[in-house]
């Protein structure tokens, strides 16, 4: 079996963003970049099938850093990495890498494609579904477990309310990882330096084909709000400060 | 049949068995890996003249050491005796008489079965009176067996020469003997048979002495010495590379380790000191330094199977160290805890076995070089609040280039006394910059979790950096930082001159650099942090800030090489509090309060945010303030200067 998994570079959360100057896009020269957390999942979920049935593991990286992290999906496993050409230096938009993704995964004969479930880029999932109708292949989002048996996929997906479906999907199959079955490995720099001597392949962007549906026309920062007032561990205090704050704000007459 | 060569046959006998009994440590010393430990053979034995001859660090614990003193020292005279008792039997015709052994040699002998009477009564005392909680875990019988056999020993020899008396022999020398004798003939003991069986008992209880020790922790007798001599002549603060000829960074097996830690296993006598000293046995984590070591001593001498880490030391076990080294100050025979975790930590780590808390903290120094995960971009970010720029080290030359340190750069906690700290060497006219984004985590830390890869990365990164530099010294706010500048990075051929603020600040005030206004001479103590005084001795360079900024210090009882850890070091910091019964931060604010000062030094950014923590904790941050050294200084001209002013309020001299 071949599994191709992706990994999304995206911007630091904890890094202070700042919008271009036409108000469209994240101005994204002075941001550390990190690997979008779904996609992590995807790659140990990707790892695991490995150990457990032998698969080859084929991580596919786009946008800033992707070396980096190739080189760890390396140490941690992996047993090709490829840096996918962006275009430009943009979000990376789901429809837009969706062809470039369906191209490898075609031309490295891929049976299985692993991404996370979704992306702060892609806060609606929506490179699962692109890919799996490229591809003509039956997509699954959001699981929390995926197994091989006898050559088919069971594939447990989370749904509300403590429920958990499993599915029985024959493979080639797009899976949408939300949680790995076991967390993500820690990979020790002794395996990381090792790794960073690995050769890293690049594929060129493919289009996707799809006309261009929407734009983005304006882009807000998130509003500054007030700060919070920690009323301390104090019940007494606690309760007395709460009811004059109530009172002050017109919520109780104390 | 003559007494000749039934003492040969049972001398043999013992010795072959004592051999046999040795075997596994034999075989395990010589299959060990090398370790360098043969050069500088006179500071090795001016080591062994001090820990040994002056029972330097035994005499820490006064009754310890002076009982341990009077039956060492008895040990040797005696030793005379066993000397005759075996000379004359096995060489027919040899005698201590011509040099003295009827007479001198007599006396001493007679004075000192006293004095290991005295000894031996002493220890006894201790051991099942005093009760010292340090023995928790050690072997009672072993101790008991010994105890025993030295009274047999000790006893028969005057029971002997009593009997000798009795049989006509001179007694003028013999003191002793001579009572003995009073005593014999008021039983009315008959002397020769009397004498005989004294003679076999101490034969015997000698031998057994003999053959017991290969088994026991009086092993010390024939390896303290040995291990002393080939301890560590390394600073402290070099954690042991990785040798090279290791396939992985860490250690899976006994066997892996070098002889000299094998035989630091072996020598180990039990004394609990290491375990007494501990802060993280003292809050309740299942780590003792001692039992560290008896376990891999008792697996190897029992060849045990099953895994070593992880089976015979617990991995929680290992997780628990906080790195202090106060267990390797206070160990008498130069026992070396510490590259034993750090060793055992590096398979962990290798293996990716980390607790999750710990991952997150590894995974943001791997990815942004801080254990915070926030982006390196914010590193200088505290200094927009400065009233002045601070240079960039990395495009002009500087004279003092400051390692700012994680903490000291990220925790809003820390901040005002990092601004703080840059204001007084502005008022002092110190020409300093600072590598902004450049700087990661020093990697001290994260070397001694056990992350020996990820620290050569983060200390690269770092060497690269400060080489781009033009400064004269590198001063560090954290001790970490100044251990791992100053002494891992040696590992890279870096050499630079480091010091700590505390040392700086020092300096410039004794240069009158620094124009302060004194305190009232209000009473307040200091805590050493492990990295600045244990590992690095900078004991002296913040109580002379205290002084100079117009303080009292009071010392805490545990303080200077003693100092108690606060519970951060060694990637403790980054670990939860599972299975802790009491921080060891609250333990040593306890320590603290009961001196009744108002202030609780510190020169530690770690040791700030910690005790903070543990003075909300304890609901005493009213009655004890934490502050670091640096906010004690109050400038001169500084409008109204108290400590806990923001530091906006500290006019800037010049
Ligand atoms: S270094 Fe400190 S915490 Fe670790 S074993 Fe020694 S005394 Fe205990
Ligand atoms: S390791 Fe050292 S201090 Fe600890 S019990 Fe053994 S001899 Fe004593």
């Amino acid at each position: 079996m071949k599994i191709l998994v992706v990994l999304r570079m995206i911007p630091d959360s904890a890094g202070e963003l700042e919008l271009t100057s036409d108000g469209r896009g994240i101005d994204r020269e002075w941001l550390d970049f990190q690997l979008n957390d779904f996609d992590d999942h995807a790659l140990e979920e990707a790892i695991l099938l490995k150990e457990a049935s032998g698969a080859t593991v084929v991580a596919v990286a786009i946008g800033e850093g992707s070396n980096r992290v190739l080189q760890m999906a390396v140490a941690r496993g992996a047993d090709e990495a490829i840096a996918l050409e962006a275009e430009g230096d943009g979000m990376i938009d789901s429809r837009a890498i969706a062809g470039s993704i369906v191209a490898l995964a075609r031309s490295k004969a891929a049976d299985l494609l692993l991404c996370g479930v979704q992306s702060t880029e892609d806060l609606f999932g929506q490179l699962v579904p692109y890919a799996g109708a490229l591809l003509g292949w039956p997509h699954v989002s959001g699981s929390s477990r995926v197994g091989i048996e006898a050559s088919a996929l069971r594939v447990t997906q989370e749904r509300g309310g403590g429920i958990a479906a499993t599915y029985e999907i024959a493979l080639p199959a797009v899976i949408g990882v939300q949680t790995a079955s076991k967390a993500p490995r820690y990979v020790s720099g002794s395996k990381l330096r090792e790794a960073s001597k690995t050769a890293i392949g690049k594929a060129p962007s493919e289009p996707a084909g799809f006309e261009r549906s929407a734009e983005i026309v304006a882009l807000r920062l998130p509003g500054q709000r007030g700060s919070g007032e920690n009323l301390g561990d104090n019940p007494e205090n606690v309760a007395d400060r709460l009811a004059s704050i109530l009172a002050a704000k017109g919520f109780a007459g104390v | 049949m003559s007494e000749t060569p039934i003492l040969w046959i049972v001398t043999l006998a013992a010795a072959a068995l004592t051999l046999w009994r040795s075997r596994r440590y034999i075989a395990a010393l010589a299959q060990a890996p090398g370790a360098s430990r043969f050069d500088q053979p006179w500071r090795r034995l001016e080591g062994v003249a001090i820990a040994v001859g002056l029972h330097r660090k035994m005499l820490r614990k006064p009754l310890s050491g002076i009982l341990h003193a009077l039956i060492f020292v008895s040990f040797f005279v005696l030793f005379t005796v066993t000397i005759e008792a075996f000379g004359s039997r096995l060489f027919p015709g040899f005698s201590l008489t011509p040099i003295g052994g009827d007479s001198w040699i007599a006396l001493l002998q007679d004075l000192f079965a006293v004095l290991m009477l005295l000894g031996l009564g002493l220890a006894v005392y201790q051991r099942y009176a005093l009760k010292p909680a340090r023995f928790r875990g050690s072997s009672g019988s072993d101790a008991a067996i010994i105890y025993v056999l030295i009274l047999l020993i000790v006893s028969s020899l005057l029971i002997e020469a009593g009997a000798r008396i009795v049989g006509g022999a001179d007694g003028s020398w013999r003191p002793v003997g001579s009572l003995v004798a009073d005593l014999l003939r008021a039983l009315d003991l008959a002397a020769h048979p009397t004498e005989r069986i004294a003679y076999w008992i101490h034969i015997g209880a000698i031998l057994a002495f003999l053959v017991y020790i290969p088994g026991s922790k009086h092993r010390h007798m024939f390896l303290a010495a040995p291990n002393i001599y080939f301890r560590n002549l390394e600073p402290a603060g070099t954690a042991p590379a990785v040798p090279s000829e290791r396939e992985n960074p860490g250690v899976t097996s006994l066997g892996q380790f070098d002889w000299k830690q094998q035989l630091d296993l072996l020598s180990c006598t039990e004394c609990g000191r290491c375990q007494a000293v501990c802060p993280a046995y003292a809050s309740g984590l299942p780590l003792s330094p001692k039992m560290l070591i008896t376990d891999m001593r008792d697996a190897l001498a029992n060849d045990a199977s099953g895994p070593l880490v992880g089976g015979i030391i617990a991995e929680e076990t290992l997780w628990a160290c906080t790195t202090c080294r106060a267990c390797m100050e206070a160990c008498p025979v130069e026992i070396e805890h510490l590259p034993k975790i750090i060793d055992m930590r590096r398979h962990l780590v290798d293996e990716g076995h980390v607790s999750p808390m710990l991952q997150d903290a590894l995974t943001n120094l791997t990815r942004l070089g801080n254990s915070m995960g926030k982006p390196s971009k914010m590193r200088a970010r505290w200094t927009k609040e400065l009233g002045f720029p601070v240079k960039d080290a990395r495009s002009e030359p500087v004279d003092v280039l400051w390692f700012v340190g994680d903490y000291a750069s990220y925790d809003p906690r820390v901040q005002d006394v990092t601004r703080k700290v840059a204001e007084l060497f502005t008022a002092a006219g110190v020409d300093f910059g600072i590598l902004f984004d450049a700087e990661r985590n020093s990697g001290n830390d994260v070397r001694r979790a056990g992350e020996e890869g990820l620290f050569e990365t983060l200390a690269q990164s770092n060497i690269d950096a400060i080489r781009e530099c033009s400064f004269n010294r590198i001063v560090t706010t954290d001790p970490h930082s100044l251990n791992a500048l100053k002494n891992d990075y040696r590992h890279f051929g870096a050499e630079f001159e480091v010091l700590h603020y505390t040392a700086l600040l020092a300096e410039l005030i004794a240069a009158g650099k620094l124009d302060i206004t004194a305190a009232g001479g209000a009473l307040v103590t200091y805590h050493d942090p492990c990295y600045l005084g244990r590992y690095n001795g900078g004991f002296d360079a913040p109580r002379d800030l205290i002084k100079a900024a117009g303080y009292t210090l009071h010392d805490m009882p545990r303080c200077r090489e003693n100092s108690f850890c606060c519970g951060a070091g060694g990637g403790r910091i980054w670990q939860g509090d599972d299975g802790v019964k009491e921080r060891p931060s609250e333990n040593r604010i306890r320590e603290a309060l009961s001196l009744g000062v108002d202030m609780f030094v510190v020169a530690c950014p770690k040791d700030k945010v910690m005790y903070t923590a543990a003075t909300d904790a304890l609901g005493v941050a009213g009655q004890l303030k934490v502050v670091d050294v640096a906010e004690l200084i109050s400038l001169r001209e500084a409008p109204a200067a108290e400590t806990d002013d923001r530091v906006e309020g500290c006019a800037i001299n010049g």
